[in-house]
């Protein structure tokens, strides 16, 4: 079974999600910010990281992938970024540009709310690969 | 002609001569003095400011040519020489021009011939005092723009059409950190690509464009605005005039403007997203033979349908207030009545979420002068969130005191408390505490951001300390009526 960590500070967005990914048979685990996503991290290797960008009103999400990125053994995981605006605070550069993508170091950038059928589909691409 | 006051002098050898011309000046009410010759003239107009001179060419000693000289380049043309001499020759009479000589007359002559040089040699000083007068306004006006362009608030630097920098304004100086001095180079100013174009195209007689806005980094990161103008002589290009004014404040609020928008784009979608996330989810089918998770979802929808409703209410009121257009009905208040009020208007969320409301107070009365509106939306969110962010079994006790100038009401909760970092930015807008124990709490994030506004407005203030584990408490201070 695939695993997948789930990184989102909006309380119903990350039930959601959960309960959605978990009925199409993935193992989730589910953190309401990045302390708790990195504290999961320690004793649970994901196949798929997805996290938001804008936590706590501040690019949090970038930070955390900053980190997953540093850490070896996560350094190859895919990562799936979704925001809710396509101009964030303090970005001034389109997070759909490959350059950006690169900058965060994520695989994917998507807007929320995104649609489950979407997101089934990316999950289920990357993870194949 | 009334020539009154005007002062002559009569340089002539001959007495005869000096004094026939005396005659006929005074006549004309002139002041007339007469000299004998040159040395005796100079002596003369040394003491003397005069109007007109009518000098004798040939004399022993120093000659006409020598006074006319001496009057032109020591008293600088102030005095309109005519010459009087037999010498009746063109090169004589272009020789005394060239000496600076307005006019010539020839010996012998007539009283009227004398007063026909002597009116248009009158003609002539009025010409030159006017045109003194004149220069001397100009100065002071070249003055007074120099004064005005050194006390702007912007910097003002002038190219002339060689592109070098001609003026520049101490506030010019001081953006740019660089000198002015006459050999100052336009590279030396050290601007960017982006303006140096902005100038080019001004030169380059482009119809001017706006203004352009550039983040200053000479100066600690201010934001300067800068305007390239042609400066024009005659309806010519003659350079450029370039004005930089700081606007960093102007800025600084357009970006709290935009930064304010952005987060409330963001605490507006937040909610949707989660509902529609719920909705989809419930669509797909895959829940149907599970009631209950689907019950649950809904639930939480219904919750955050709600918290957006609250959400937008309180942006109204906050867009309303700033705007000034909510009117206050400014009234005396007894505090504790109303506290129960609002403590019974709450008991039936407080008492599904098991927590227990109570009130300390005196037995006095506590007066407060207040708009009834403003005292429920304080205390209508101090209690709510001593109940959201409460445990079961837990308490929140509004305890109120006073003194003789304040009422102080303290909102007590037994929840879950914040550490220091945590209440950093407490009463700031969208600001949420978030962490394992508050997610799933519905909240707007501008709870106490619209409190402490309206405590401020009567002069009063809050104020929260908290236990992490152990509980908050918010004490609010009013102004006693």
């Amino acid at each position: 079974m695939h695993k997948i960590l789930i990184v989102d500070d909006d309380h119903d967005l990350l039930e959601g999600q959960k309960a959605f990914l978990e009925g199409k048979g993935y193992e989730i685990r589910a953190a309401g910010s990045m302390d708790e996503g990195l504290e999961m991290l320690k004793s649970f290797t994901p196949n798929l990281i997805l996290v938001d960008l804008m936590m706590e009103h501040y690019d949090t999400g970038f930070v955390f992938c900053q980190k997953v990125r540093n850490n070896p053994e996560l350094s190859a995981v895919p990562i799936l970024m979704q925001t809710a605006a396509r101009q964030q605070l303090g970005f001034t550069l389109d997070l759909y540009d490959e350059k950006a993508r690169s900058w965060m170091k994520v695989e994917e950038v998507l807007t929320k709310p995104v649609p489950l059928d979407d997101l089934a589909e990316k999950i289920e691409q990357y993870l194949s690969r | 002609m009334m020539n009154d006051g005007l002062r002559v002098i009569v340089v002539d050898d001959e007495e005869g001569m000096r004094e026939g011309m005396r005659r006929v000046l005074e006549r004309s009410s002139f002041r007339v003095d007469l000299a004998e010759n040159g040395e005796e003239a100079i002596k003369l107009l040394k003491a003397n400011a005069y109007d007109l001179a009518l000098v004798d060419l040939k004399m022993p000693g120093i000659d006409g040519f020598e006074v006319t000289r001496y009057i032109n380049e020591t008293l600088g043309r102030h005095t309109v020489v005519v010459i009087v001499s037999a010498l009746a020759t063109v090169e004589a009479a272009m020789e005394v021009t060239r000496q600076g000589a307005f006019d010539f007359l020839v010996k012998p002559f007539t009283p009227k011939d004398l007063q026909r040089v002597v009116d248009r040699a009158v003609k002539q000083r009025t010409l030159i005092l006017e045109r003194d007068k004149y220069l001397t306004e100009l100065d002071s006006e070249r003055n007074l723009s120099h004064q005005l362009i050194n006390s702007m608030h912007e910097g003002v630097i002038v190219l002339n059409i060689n592109r070098e920098p001609v003026l520049m304004n101490p506030k010019a100086e001081s953006f740019l950190s660089v000198r002015y001095h006459a050999q100052l180079r336009l590279e030396e100013l050290a601007f960017s690509e982006e303006i140096l174009s902005y100038i080019d195209d001004i030169f380059g007689s482009q119809p001017p464009k706006e203004e352009i806005r550039v983040r200053w980094e000479r100066m600690a990161e201010r934001m300067l605005a800068i305007r390239v103008n042609p400066y024009l002589r005659d309806e010519q290009n003659a350079g450029v005039i370039i004005i930089l004014a700081d606007v960093t404040s102007e800025w600084e609020a357009e970006q709290d403007k935009l930064r304010f928008i952005s987060m409330v784009a963001h605490e507006l979608k937040s909610p949707i997203a989660a509902i529609l996330n719920y909705v989809n989810i419930i669509l797909t089918g895959m829940f149907d033979n599970q009631v209950e998770k689907i019950h649950e979802m809904l639930e939480r929808s219904k919750i955050r349908g709600e918290a957006l409703l609250d959400l937008i209410r309180d942006l109204l009121f906050l867009n309303q207030s700033a705007a000034g257009k909510v009117e206050k009905s400014i009234e005396r208040l007894e505090l504790k009545a109303i506290l129960k009020e609002q403590l019974e208007f709450f008991q039936a969320q407080a008492d599904r979420t098991g927590v227990r409301l109570l009130i300390e107070s005196t037995d006095s009365e506590c007066p407060v002068k207040v708009d009834r509106k403003d005292l429920d939306r304080i205390f209508m969110n101090l209690i709510s969130n001593g109940i959201k962010y409460n445990r079961k079994g837990g308490t929140l006790t509004l305890a109120v005191e006073q003194n003789n100038e304040e009422v102080i009401v303290h909102a007590r909760d037994t929840g879950f408390g914040m550490s220091g970092k945590e209440m950093e930015g407490l009463f700031e807008e969208f600001y949420r505490v978030k962490n394992p124990n508050t997610s799933g709490i519905p909240g707007t994030g501008l709870g106490l951001a619209t409190v402490k506004r309206i405590v401020s407005e009567y002069n009063g203030g809050i104020r929260v300390d908290s236990d992490p584990g152990k509980g908050t408490t918010f004490t609010v201070t009013l102004p006693r009526a």
